[in-house]
């Protein structure tokens, strides 16, 4: 069989086939008027819109104040967690204090709590924020108190035996092993993150990819609520990607130094 | 005595949630007592809001999370034994799969109206996708030798899906599942934030606009436990259901 | 019942990676084994003796050449040839009976006739007392004795060994030896063993096929001469000294270039 670059071009074919035959099928459907424009608005309509959200700046604007609010209570979320994290491997007090907290709080459905939010800290940027940081951080202090706890303790012990002091140790030994695991936390903390931030864009207002969904879906207006799926779904996939990228580049140089040793 | 220890700082926040506000060290109004909100519960309780719109959340619940369930677990399987099944759906599920299914419920809302139908598709959208991709990675992970020895013994391609392909890959399914469980309880209590008209979410939503807050705290409580409590009981169930690995 | 003679007619099998090069892993591989022989194929790792077995199972699809059973050409697994495989294959999520049990079902045996049948495997592999016990429970030399059990059960004219005692700890394996032994004198079989274990395959086996390196072909078939039932005694004896320097020679030999081959090819 002819294959390009390793890949089979009969198969290539029927693995885009699933998505350009529903695309066309949206199309198709659209135009000849299956289900009112209300229902589904034609894809070339839902396309266009985007481009001229593009134009006027509304659409990238919306996007970053939803990636500022995300990324921002991703990154609290992912600075407390492994504190709290390694705090409960290695401080008996911590971890007595903490662990039936966080064994409640992970099962937890923390979305629940979006009306208290509103009340104690209102509906701008700070209680979205918090939100977030609170939805997302329970899986990463559990994965970091795992990981920290699970370091092989031979390294630990051939680190004292080479000299190395208790804080050097957290940082130079107990950290980069427990890294991998700590990573994956992180991984399943993004998507929560972006779940969250956008709920809470739709509940508080406000701007930002799921306000402005929420906006079009109260005007009726269906081209927009399309918009924004096509454009949050396109954000959610562009960071998971780039959080795999990151992982495995950390995890090659982690891989190296381990090597190296 | 040592359960008492370990739980003492559910009790210590529990204690620090009856005491800031009796002692005026946050205002009353954002934080009711604990015990104003037992109370409140219990008002809840017996005028029957509770019972209803709770069995208005948990009929939804089910129906979505059953609904992405089996279907997820059929595709997922399907993607892994037939290679022309996983060529055609493979690519669709993973665009969609880092999609923040939130985004669903809006497009819901224009497709199927302000009810319980909006709900339930929601859920079984945002669950179908963890779980196949959890019963789709299990189905690929099993041992050849495992199929093997079926087919020798006599079994079917057919029988072989069934009794060997399913059953080795049920860790990994039931896995997924918990991460479904998990997302239906999202995904529910916000279509109920959004959409509003029934349910456990709307009632917490209602009361908070009302300004009952110790209602609503009340509420939101009920939902942690529930969430928290569906978890743990899955958890034993799953346990049990794979007594096998060891 | 057709014949349970086994004839290999220039099998050549390429193993196609899903990414890189393809590899040619047996090249017109003529063997023929007798009706109730114990063979034993011995070769270097890599040299596509398990492939050999796999072909012969159904389990790989035959594409060049002809194996035949009793004459008639192999399509596809079947009960009349039951196998052992090195890591068990046991199903984790069934105890000890529902393992055995599990072929006798698909052999459509009637229920109380199942239940006797399973216990008289249980009983015959020494487990008696571990029948509800998961695999995941047992040891490892245990866990061989049940997928013995369940691959007997069914009664298969020829039994398939896929390195079956690759697994266990010396000791262990000496142990199944004799149990193996003693299990084919009550119950006759024509036995296809896969090994890279010299000794093993000389105490075992009536006759000893090497193979060669990658790509795999058979250099030279070996008589081992035991009279009746080998016995642990036989294992001292000058005879069987001989028989395992000059097969572990004739092995060494290859297992050095398959070496040079994987240091040139990779």
């Amino acid at each position: 069989m002819e294959r390009i670059g390793g890949i089979d071009p009969a198969r290539l074919l029927r693995r885009s086939a699933l998505i350009l035959i529903l695309l066309l099928a949206w199309e198709g459907l659209a135009r000849l008027h299956v289900f009112t424009p209300f229902l589904l608005p034609s894809l070339t309509t839902v396309l266009e819109r985007l481009a001229k959200d593009t134009m006027t700046g509304q659409l990238p604007l919306s996007l970053a104040l939803t990636l500022y609010r995300a990324l921002l209570g991703f990154a609290l979320a992912a600075a407390c967690g492994v504190a709290v994290g390694v705090l409960i491997a290695r401080v008996r007090f911590a971890r007595w204090l903490f662990d039936p907290l966080v064994s409640v709080g992970l099962p937890m459905p923390k979305i629940a709590f979006l009306p208290i939010f509103v009340l104690w800290f209102g509906v701008f940027d700070e209680s979205k924020i918090l939100m977030v940081a609170f939805s997302a951080v329970f899986p990463v202090i559990v994965a970091t108190a795992a990981a920290t706890e699970n370091v092989e303790k031979v390294l630990i012990w051939s680190a004292r035996g080479l000299g190395t002091g208790e804080r050097r140790l957290l940082w130079e030994i107990a950290l980069p092993a427990a890294f991998p695991q700590i990573m994956t936390g992180l991984q399943v903390a993004l998507p929560i993150a972006l779940i969250v931030a956008v709920l809470a864009e739709m509940q508080m207002g406000g701007q930002g990819l799921g306000g402005d969904m929420m906006q079009a879906s109260r005007f009726a207006d269906s081209p927009g609520v399309f918009a924004g799926l096509v454009a949050i779904a396109i954000a959610g996939s562009a960071l998971v990607k780039a959080m795999e990228l990151i992982r495995r580049r950390l995890l090659v140089w982690h891989a190296e130094a381990e090597a190296g040793y | 005595m040592s359960a008492l220890r370990r739980y003492a700082p559910l009790l210590l926040l529990a204690l620090l949630w009856e005491a800031a506000p009796r002692l005026h060290l946050v205002d009353p109004r954002s934080l009711p007592p604990m015990s104003e909100v037992a109370v409140a519960w219990w008002r809840l309780l017996i005028s029957g809001d509770l019972a209803t719109e709770g069995l208005s959340s948990l009929l939804n619940l089910l129906a979505g999370l059953l609904l992405g369930i089996v279907i997820g677990t059929a595709l997922g399987v399907l993607m892994a034994w037939y290679r022309a099944i996983d060529d055609l759906v493979h690519p669709l599920i993973r665009a969609l799969y880092p999609m923040p299914k939130s985004a669903l419920i809006p497009v819901m809302m224009i497709w199927l109206g302000l009810g319980a139908a909006s709900k339930i598709a929601s859920i079984f959208i945002g669950c179908l996708l963890p779980v196949v991709l959890s019963a789709y990675n299990g189905a690929r992970g099993v041992d050849r030798v495992l199929i093997w020895s079926a087919r020798a013994a006599g079994a079917s391609p057919r029988e072989v899906l069934w009794e060997v392909v399913l059953p080795a890959a049920m860790p990994e399914i039931l896995a997924g599942v918990r991460n479904a469980l998990a997302l239906s309880f999202i995904l529910l209590v916000s279509s109920e934030f959004i959409i509003g008209q029934h349910g456990l979410g709307y009632l917490i939503s209602f009361l908070g606009e009302g300004g009952a807050y110790d209602a609503m705290f009340a509420g939101v409580a009920t939902v942690a436990a529930v969430g928290f409590l569906a978890d743990r009981l899955y958890l034993l169930a799953m346990r049990k259901a794979l007594l096998w690995r060891e | 019942m057709a014949g349970t003679e086994i004839s290999f007619e220039r099998v050549s099998h390429t193993y196609r990676p899903p990414r890189g090069r393809p590899v040619p892993a047996l090249e017109e591989v003529s063997l023929a084994v007798r009706e109730r022989e114990f063979m034993a194929l011995l070769g270097p790792s890599g040299c596509g003796k398990s492939t050999l077995l796999y072909l012969l199972g159904g389990f790989l699809p035959v594409e060049q050449g002809q194996i035949s059973v009793g004459g008639v050409p192999v399509r596809g697994p079947g009960p009349d040839r039951g196998i052992v495989f090195q890591n068990f294959a046991l199903f984790p999520w069934k105890t000890v009976r529902q393992n055995i049990l599990y072929g006798l079902e698909k052999q459509r045996m009637p229920r109380a006739e199942r239940e006797r049948r399973a216990q008289e495997f249980v009983d015959l592999v020494h487990l008696g007392g571990f029948e509800d016990s998961y695999p995941s429970q047992l040891s490892g030399g245990m866990k061989q004795r049940v997928a013995i059990a369940r691959t007997l059960a069914i009664d298969p004219a020829i039994l398939l060994m896929d390195e079956p005692f690759g697994a266990l700890d010396a000791q262990t394996r000496g142990l199944m030896h004799e149990e193996l032994l003693s299990i084919m004198e009550r119950r006759p079989k024509t036995v296809v063993f896969v090994t890279h274990d010299v000794r093993e395959a000389v105490y075992l086996a009536d006759r000893v096929a090497v193979m060669s390196a990658r790509p795999g072909r058979i250099k030279e078939i070996v008589e081992t001469g035991h009279e009746g039932r080998p016995g642990p005694e036989i294992v001292k004896s000058r005879a069987f000294a001989e028989k395992v320097d000059y097969l572990w020679d004739s092995v060494r030999k290859e297992a050095l270039l398959a070496q040079a081959q994987k240091a040139g090819g990779a």
